[in-house]
């Protein structure tokens, strides 16, 4: 009798527990475990930090202009190591040289150590096609095109006493999701030698990146103020930039705590 | 008493079984994350697909359901005059009802400042079978398409955060967008969907053609002859049920030098596509005069003149009109009294669609 009990008493407490098991699993599908990665981006021109409006800085033609805006889409994020991959689930960041805390967030990945982190430097196309969005995405964000449909990817304001446009304005706005007009790129940034990054529960590795703006003018396309002054629409001379700015990261250094 | 205890502890784990399991459940449909909205209690409805025609090829309301909560508030947004900048271009300023939507009697609409558009104010009807918006087909969604006349400075000339501003301190808009969106908060994601599901839902499908159609109503001999004609000189473009294929054509026409306004090679970058505009829908074409992407043409006479006679042949000229489109006058009067058939003034009256 004491036995039956008992085991009765058992049965039901393993199905309450099992019942609860499913609900986690619903709430988290990835049953694996998680840690967290932050991403440190910092802005840069050649060499100095990039400081916005005050600072006159010179391209490789010679040509000097100062920078009043700098931002720039990181999303569809994911760390491999070749056996293992993970990725961030509606992965959607905004890079603003305005906004400090822009320039730095964190994301959930997988337990493991891996080698690369690879992103989107843009918008993907079904993003692009599929109506209002929000958060990075938000059309406030000041990243939209309202007569043609779509995101800038990449965006650079400022001035130059060598651009014939009003107010010697230099605009760069990025963008163009399909076909032949498309800028986006895929960046895959490589761990430093001799490092890993390693995930772990509860824990919060770090990787440093800097994003060199110098890096738009030149390789492999040459790219003027005196002759491009403005760029503001999808097409040839947006994919001469993207081909240049795919070049503007540099992984520096990977911190694991 | 053992076996009681044992009977009352097995139901007291069912029972505790049962709320887990709802608790679980109400965990997974709560996919808003934001606060408990206690006012969203939508009614959902359907957009309904008029007996013959296709189903749109894209579903707009996919990621957006439609509810009777957030078409009343996209029906609001759209006469708010609170979406520009001095409070005097509603959406519907352009976009008049007794006018199908479109500005009457206007070539080219009035914006802020005095300022005018740059092309005619199409009539906002039948959109959910419109994949691409805009003459030049710029616009990819219906759900940003407001975005385009709410911002431009010869529109409405707001920005969406000064709008959002403006509707966050109305105590009706806060409980409308409550009512309509699951988290319930005024943002631009919510005003767009909420305008998508007024605009979308704009049916027009109630002309005499379409009572001709379905058999409760019959053309007379003039316009049974024009229905042959367009059939015969028209629907290649103009394609029934529809009136539109939502192509991209040249249709001959001289460019105006004031606007040099090439189409949709502005959002192509293509050569190919200098001068093409969208096939203009002829539903209710009575009502939305003046014609074509400027206007240019003041009655469906001059409309179909310039396709007797006017066309202008260029690399891009679309080749079901070289030469022109041979017709007698008979059949061009006759025409037009078939075009006139394709009023819909149940749209024009429907108390559903007014402020």
């Amino acid at each position: 009798m004491r036995t039956t009990t008992l085991s009765r008493n058992w049965l039901g407490a393993m199905l309450v527990l099992g019942l609860i098991g499913a609900c986690n699993d619903k709430d988290s599908p990835a049953t694996e475990a998680t840690g967290t990665v932050k991403l440190s981006f910092s802005n840069v021109v050649g060499t100095s930090p990039m400081v916005l409006n005050t600072q006159t800085y010179t391209n490789p033609t010679g040509e000097n202009y100062t920078i009043s805006k700098f931002k720039y889409y990181i999303t569809n994020i994911e760390v491999s190591n070749g056996s293992a991959k993970a990725t961030e689930k509606d992965s959607y960041h905004l890079v603003d040289q305005s906004i400090a805390s822009s320039q730095s967030f964190t994301i959930s990945m997988g337990v493991s150590n891996y080698t690369t982190l690879s992103f989107l430097l843009g918008v993907d196309s079904t993003r692009n096609v599929s109506g209002a969005q929000t958060g990075a995405l938000d059309p406030l964000n000041d990243m939209f095109w309202t007569w043609n449909s779509g995101y800038i990817m990449a965006k650079m304001e400022g001035n130059s006493p060598v651009s014939t446009q009003p107010l010697n304005k230099v605009e760069y706005h990025i963008g163009g999701f399909s076909g032949p007009n498309s800028v986006l790129k895929k960046i895959t940034l490589t761990m430093p030698a001799g490092k890993t990054l390693d995930v772990r529960e509860s824990k919060t590795s770090e990787i440093k990146i800097t994003a060199d703006f110098a890096r738009w003018w030149q390789n492999p396309n040459t790219i003027t103020i005196a002759t491009l002054p403005v760029c503001t629409t999808p097409g040839a001379q947006a994919k001469q930039i993207a081909d240049n700015y795919a070049n503007m990261f540099t992984l520096t250094d990977v911190v694991n705590n | 008493m053992k076996q009681k205890l044992t009977i009352l502890s097995l139901v007291l784990l069912v029972a505790l079984s049962v709320t887990l399991l709802d608790a679980c459940k109400k965990s997974g449909d709560d996919t808003g994350g934001g606060p408990v909205n206690p006012g969203f209690n939508p009614t959902y409805i359907k957009l309904q697909i008029p007996t013959g025609w296709p189903t749109p090829s894209f579903d707009i309301y996919a990621t957006n359901p439609l509810t009777e909560e957030g078409f009343q508030l996209g029906k609001k947004l759209f006469y708010d005059g609170r979406l520009s900048k001095d409070g005097n271009f509603p959406c519907a300023s352009c976009h008049q009802q007794f006018a199908a939507f479109a500005t009457y009697d206007h070539d080219l609409s009035h914006g802020f400042n005095n300022a005018f558009t740059t092309r005619n104010a199409p009539g906002t009807f039948n959109l959910a079978w419109m994949k691409e918006m805009h003459w030049d087909g710029g616009i990819n969604h219906i759900e940003v398409q407001p975005l385009a006349p709410i911002t431009a400075p010869n529109e409405m000339a707001e920005s969406v955060d000064s709008v959002l501003f403006k509707l966050k301190k109305d105590t009706t808009y806060i409980r409308m967008f409550k009512a309509a969106f699951e988290d319930g908060s005024i943002n631009s994601q919510h005003m767009l969907k909420a305008l998508a599901q007024y605009m979308g839902s704009i049916v027009s499908s109630n002309s005499k053609y379409d009572k001709v159609q379905r058999g409760e109503a019959t053309f007379t001999n003039s316009e049974l002859a024009g229905y042959n004609v367009f059939k015969a000189k028209c629907a290649s473009c103009h394609k029934e049920p529809l009136f539109t294929d939502n192509s991209y054509r040249n249709n001959g026409l001289p460019i105006n030098t004031f606007f040099n306004d090439f189409g949709r090679m502005r959002i192509t970058g293509l050569r190919s596509d200098s001068l093409k505009f969208k096939v203009p829908t002829l539903r209710n074409a009575a009502l939305t005069f003046p014609y074509m992407h400027d206007g240019r043409f003041i009655t469906l006479g001059q409309v179909i003149e310039h396709y007797r006679s006017s066309v202008i042949p260029s690399a891009t000229l679309d080749p079901l009109l070289n030469g022109g489109i041979t017709m007698t006058s008979l059949e061009k009067s006759n025409l037009i009294l078939f075009i006139s058939t394709l009023t819909d003034n149940e749209l024009t009256s429907n108390p559903r669609f007014a402020q």
